[in-house]
């Protein structure tokens, strides 16, 4: 299996599966609302000059905003 | 016996609130929490032989607060003392989020509170592709599901039926073990009547505004002993949770294709472009604001020509005299004052509310963060600056989404900078006054001018800002999450609800200062201390003993303005604005639109002595005012009083300067501080007047 990288790496239309939240980076609401480990999501848009990532979350249909810096804090491996 | 308390409970988008109105119908007001200041809406219905209260709670996904809107759902249901604490819950969920509501339906049990679950936007469930096994769900969650579709009413009898439901036991499914077992076994001895869901919860947040000073030191005690995160805690419970839920309901919820996806997919890939998503997006802005004023001006005509009319009605019926004046110059011009904003806050409102129904406001807030957030704002404030441009009332409300306190309060203190429709009356006559008709590259310097002045409201808002978020510490960690809901056609039933609501806030809230003020200034202009006020026509005749009688009439008004206690405190402040280009009239002019900036030109009006009905848009009215404007000389410089430099200096003032009161109210109910208030009036007013000063001394 290939190696965990931050999840704001990937690219439109990647999926991953979220592995790890560093959780002292990230609020409790980014779980709350979805992101859990296991949870396979696609990166479905991408803000220009770094802005949001707009991420489907496969498992439930759900479209979910975060920004690339939180996005940094959440690792995936595909 | 008591009315029964049943609230709604669940995410954001799930059409929770079209179920609020379905079921209320228009049995229903807004009102505040106690002791906090966020709106609280509740509602009443008649059913099964007695009267129900009905809440709408602020959309959530956790009982762990992040932002002032949730803060509110927990405390509803976490303290039994508050006044709104709920008999019933009912737990709102649409077919994508069922298991995301499910979490907070546990919580919701847990804390002891009974609850029923209803899957709401039942229509869509296929489309969707869900399919449920509602049995085995109603076995899961110890309760009754029920099924809505609020757009077209259909489940809504069975659900208002089941509000004496009261489902007793549910098992706990949310395990504390250890480390976490022993701190929690310590922290029940000091809350022996509550159950340990609630204990946990209350080790699991900071800052649980209900409990006293000595119970929150225990939680703090035992916080620091076991070095336990609020963070790490909660983020312990959503994992556990939600693999349990995935695990349990895995033969109960199946997942087919989801069609309505697809959909939002396809537009998303339009309107979240990163070129077409922002060409798209500031042409709806564009076309917002053009709908705003061209849809609002025969409306606002109509009642301005009929205010008139009504005020000359009542003054030709009411005896002459003092209180007859006040009930038509001070009452009823202030309540004319107050109304003739209303199409323009309605038709906004009309508009904004149509973008969050349909869904597309989440994707503005998706666009505008990246270009917000090095101004210490966050893609939510969006909102409120867009609102701003209207009025900053409703649009100070609408700061109240997001979550980081910080952010929250930055977004507050700027937006009334946003050029409001108050200040387009006074652009208008002073643009018109002190900048030439000329053409400049092509385009017409007058509106050159005023599109520059909006322009400079975005500029001020944002350096502002920029400069806030240097002076104020965050609490928090800045974060942005949210969700992006499909599209979907507007329930035409929450647009008209929310209109009227914003609407009427505006009218009452903001209109009792408004008015309060419009009373005051007409006692301080129609009253003075000295017999140059009572005999002024004696003091006219004397100077001019050949005026005519129309004449006569307009110089004993003037005459009287300047010896009125409005005039006095005119020449008060002349010193003060003298720097800035300003005469004692205009002095007059700064003090009475103090109150509500659209003051400044009736004011002006009375001042050169015109009668007050003068209405800016009435192309000859205005010209008479202009022409007299011009020919003003400021008796300090021998100048005319509206030449170049001291209009722009005006011009700058109205930019920046906080002349609004219901703004200063609506800060002080929605910040709950004076502190916050007055530094924000200080601010803008002492930018405002540092700006003109510099203006008026290059240019003069």
């Amino acid at each position: 299996m290939q190696k965990s990288f931050s999840l704001d790496l990937l690219k439109v239309g990647e999926q991953a599966t979220i592995r790890q939240l560093d959780s002292s980076e990230l609020p409790s609401k980014f779980y709350e609302m979805g992101l859990l480990p296991g949870t396979v999501i696609e990166v479905r848009h991408k803000g220009p000059f770094h802005g949001p990532i707009g991420l489907h979350i496969l498992s439930s249909n759900l479209l979910i905003a975060i920004r690339k810096s939180e996005a940094a804090h959440i690792f995936v491996d595909k | 016996m008591k009315n029964p308390i049943v609230a709604f409970l669940g995410n954001p988008n799930v059409g929770k609130t079209s179920l609020f109105n379905r079921i209320t119908k228009l049995h229903q007001h807004v009102g505040n929490y106690p002791g906090i200041t966020v709106e609280k809406r509740e509602g009443s219905v008649k059913a099964n032989g007695k009267t129900y209260r009905v809440i709408d709670l602020p959309g959530t996904y956790t009982l762990f607060p992040t932002s002032m809107d949730e803060e509110i759902v927990y405390n509803v249901l976490a303290d039994r003392n508050n006044p709104a604490h709920p008999d019933l819950v009912v737990v709102v969920a649409e077919p994508n989020n069922i298991k995301r509501s499910i979490v907070l339906y546990q919580q919701a049990r847990e804390l002891g509170v009974p609850a029923i679950f209803v899957v709401n936007m039942i229509d869509e469930v296929n489309a969707k592709g869900i399919d449920v096994d509602y049995q085995k769900l109603e076995a899961y969650l110890h309760t009754k599901v029920y099924t809505t579709d609020a757009r077209n009413g259909k489940g809504i009898k069975q659900l208002i039926h089941a509000f004496d439901e009261r489902p007793g036991y549910f098992p706990s499914q949310f395990a504390i073990e250890e480390p976490y077992k022993t701190a929690l076994d310590e922290a029940k001895k000091a809350f022996p009547l509550h159950t340990e869901y609630q204990t946990w919860q209350f080790i699991a947040q900071e800052n649980i505004s209900f409990l006293t000073k000595d119970q929150q030191e225990t939680l703090t005690d035992i916080r620091e002993r076991y070095q336990l995160s609020p963070n790490v805690l909660q983020q312990t419970e959503a994992i556990k949770r939600n693999a349990k839920i995935e695990e349990d309901l895995k033969t109960v919820i199946l997942q087919k294709d989801n069609h309505h996806l697809h959909r939002t997919n396809k537009i998303d890939k339009v309107l979240l472009h990163p070129v077409w998503g922002y060409i798209i997006f500031f042409f709806l802005l564009f076309l917002v604001f053009q709908l705003v004023f061209i849809l609002s001006e025969p409306i606002m005509d109509w009642i301005d020509e009929n205010f008139s009319a009504l005020i000359d009605y009542a003054a030709g019926v009411l005896p002459e005299g003092p209180l007859s004046d006040l009930f038509t110059q001070g009452v009823l011009a202030g309540i004319g004052g107050i109304i003739i904003f209303v199409p323009q806050i309605a038709i906004l409102f009309l508009l904004i509310s149509l973008m969050e129904e349909t869904g597309y406001m989440s994707r503005v807030v998706f666009l505008m963060d990246r270009w917000l957030r090095p101004y210490g704002l966050n893609g939510k404030s969006v909102i409120p600056l867009m609102s701003g441009v209207g009025c900053a009332v409703p649009a100070i409300m609408a700061a109240r989404n997001i979550e980081n306190t910080k952010e929250r309060l930055v977004t507050m203190l700027v937006t009334p900078f946003m050029t409001c429709a108050a200040r387009l009356p006074i652009y208008v006559v002073l643009i018109s006054l002190v900048i030439p008709n000329e053409t400049f590259l092509g385009f017409g310097l007058q509106g050159l001018v005023l599109n520059l002045l909006y322009i400079l409201g975005v500029v001020a808002a944002l350096v502002s800002a920029a400069a806030l978020n240097k002076i104020i510490k965050n609490q928090h960690k800045s974060f942005l999450i949210f969700e992006l809901p499909s599209y979907k056609s507007p329930d035409w039933r929450n647009v008209g609800t929310n209109m009227w609501e914003k609407t009427s806030s505006f009218l009452f809230q903001a209109g009792k200062i408004i008015l309060a003020m419009a009373v005051i200034l007409w006692v301080l202009g129609n009253f003075g201390p000295n017999d140059k006020f009572s005999n002024a026509e004696q003091y006219v005749l004397q100077a001019n003993p050949a005026l005519s009688e129309g004449e006569l009439d307009e110089e004993v008004a003037s005459f009287r303005l300047e010896h009125s206690f409005l005039g006095y405190m005119g020449m008060g402040i002349e010193p003060f604005v003298k720097p800035l280009g300003y005469d004692w009239k205009m002095g007059i002019g700064l003090i009475s639109s103090f109150a509500a900036r659209e003051v400044f030109v009736g004011t002006m009006a009375t001042v050169y002595s015109l009668g007050e009905d003068i209405d800016p848009d009435d192309d000859e009215e205005r010209e008479t005012l202009l022409g007299r404007m011009r020919s003003e000389i400021n008796r300090n410089t021998g100048e005319p009083s509206y030449n170049l430099a001291s209009g722009i200096s005006l011009l700058l003032f109205y930019a920046f300067a906080m002349q609004c009161m219901s703004t200063i109210a609506i800060m002080k109910r929605e910040t709950g501080s004076w502190k916050w208030t007055l530094i924000q009036t200080v601010m803008m007013t002492g930018i405002a007047y540092i700006v003109a000063f510099i203006a008026y001394q290059l240019l003069k």
